[in-house]
């Protein structure tokens, strides 16, 4: 496996790297982030531009103003990151870093827009997969066995099957 | 759009729903096949039974990630927008794309064994306004207005027509 700073989507028809490690992780809780990643925030890390190179597939956009570009891959839909566009540096979705759980962020942006019952979700109850109600040995066996996510790795070819 | 209507959809707008009830059950997933699909720390969902689903304009797309489920998303803009368990007669659509969100406090968290070591940590950071960092107000806080004015996200209700034609 690479020591290079990768990721992808879901599907595995898109994937990158960096040649330094991103920084700036941050989440954004503005609506247009919550929007783009149908949930409570955007989560990125990123680099200057010439840092970073797509390596598989294609990076689709959506110019969500004139100020930014969305990424995001249009076979599986996972939210890949976005640029200001009057910048040098793309940020890339923390999820989608291979090494995700390198990039705790730092900061929080948007914060008019935070849920204000953000605070309360980490009080919640929290179950390992297979504690959703009707999960199941079986169930969870046969997830694993028909897994279509690309891993959390390069691969030197896909689709995978 | 009236004010008992569950609705929703993508970013870009290509896409809306209806829910004709209201969801329940808002969780999150932290298990690394919902981070994936969610570019995220974790997804965000709340369901209701299949037949309460109806698509209201445009098509979701969808990325069957195990034999039993896909996930569905648009294929204009990318905004994740469904997990549908082929066998339940169920639906859950992304806390963030419905249009009132914020009613959707989740109640359970599910995927334990992959949540970020540091996830409780998350919501104790700094925390700016849009146009502030810790340095105080931005150069980026002036281009705001031009930002909201050239903003080409769908709004949080149902339109009549798209794509929205700026004045």
């Amino acid at each position: 496996m690479s020591k290079r700073w990768t990721g992808g989507c879901q599907c595995g028809a898109v994937r990158y790297a960096f040649s330094e490690k991103p920084t700036d992780a941050c989440i954004c809780h503005c609506r247009m982030c919550q929007k783009q990643f149908g949930n409570f925030f955007g989560s990125f890390a990123g680099a200057h531009k010439d840092k970073f190179r797509v390596t598989r597939g294609t990076f689709s956009h959506f110019k969500s103003s004139d100020g930014a570009e969305r990424y995001f891959c249009k076979d599986c839909g996972t939210p890949l990151g976005m640029k200001n566009l009057s910048k040098e540096f793309i940020f890339v979705s923390i999820g989608s870093l291979d090494r995700h759980g390198e990039f705790r962020p730092e900061n929080q942006y948007g914060a008019e827009a935070r849920e204000t019952w953000l605070v309360e979700v980490i009080g919640t109850s929290c179950s390992v997969t297979g504690g959703y109600p009707g999960d199941d040995a079986a169930r969870l066996q046969m997830i694993k066995s028909t897994n279509l996510q690309h891993p959390d790795h390069d691969t030197e070819s896909w689709p995978p099957r | 759009m009236t004010p008992t209507q569950w609705t929703g959809g993508c970013q870009c707008g290509a896409v809306r729903y209806e829910l004709l009830e209201r969801p329940t059950g808002a969780h999150i997933c932290h298990c690394r096949m919902c981070q994936k699909a969610f570019g995220n720390f974790f997804a965000a969902l709340v369901g209701v039974p299949r037949d309460k689903f109806k698509l209201t304009r445009g098509a979701i797309s969808n990325f069957k990630s195990s034999a039993d489920v896909q996930r569905g998303f648009c294929r204009d803009c990318g905004t994740p927008l469904t997990f549908d368990d082929l066998t339940e007669n169920r639906i859950s659509v992304s806390i963030g794309s419905l249009d009132q969100h914020s009613e959707y406090k989740p109640q359970a968290q599910y995927g334990l064994e992959s949540r970020e070591p540091w996830f409780n940590e998350i919501v104790a950071l700094p925390a700016h306004t849009s146009g502030e960092d810790a340095s105080g107000v931005t150069a980026y806080a002036k281009r705001l207005p031009h930002f909201a004015a050239t903003n080409r996200q769908h709004p949080d209700h149902d339109t009549d027509e798209w794509p929205i034609t700026r004045k």
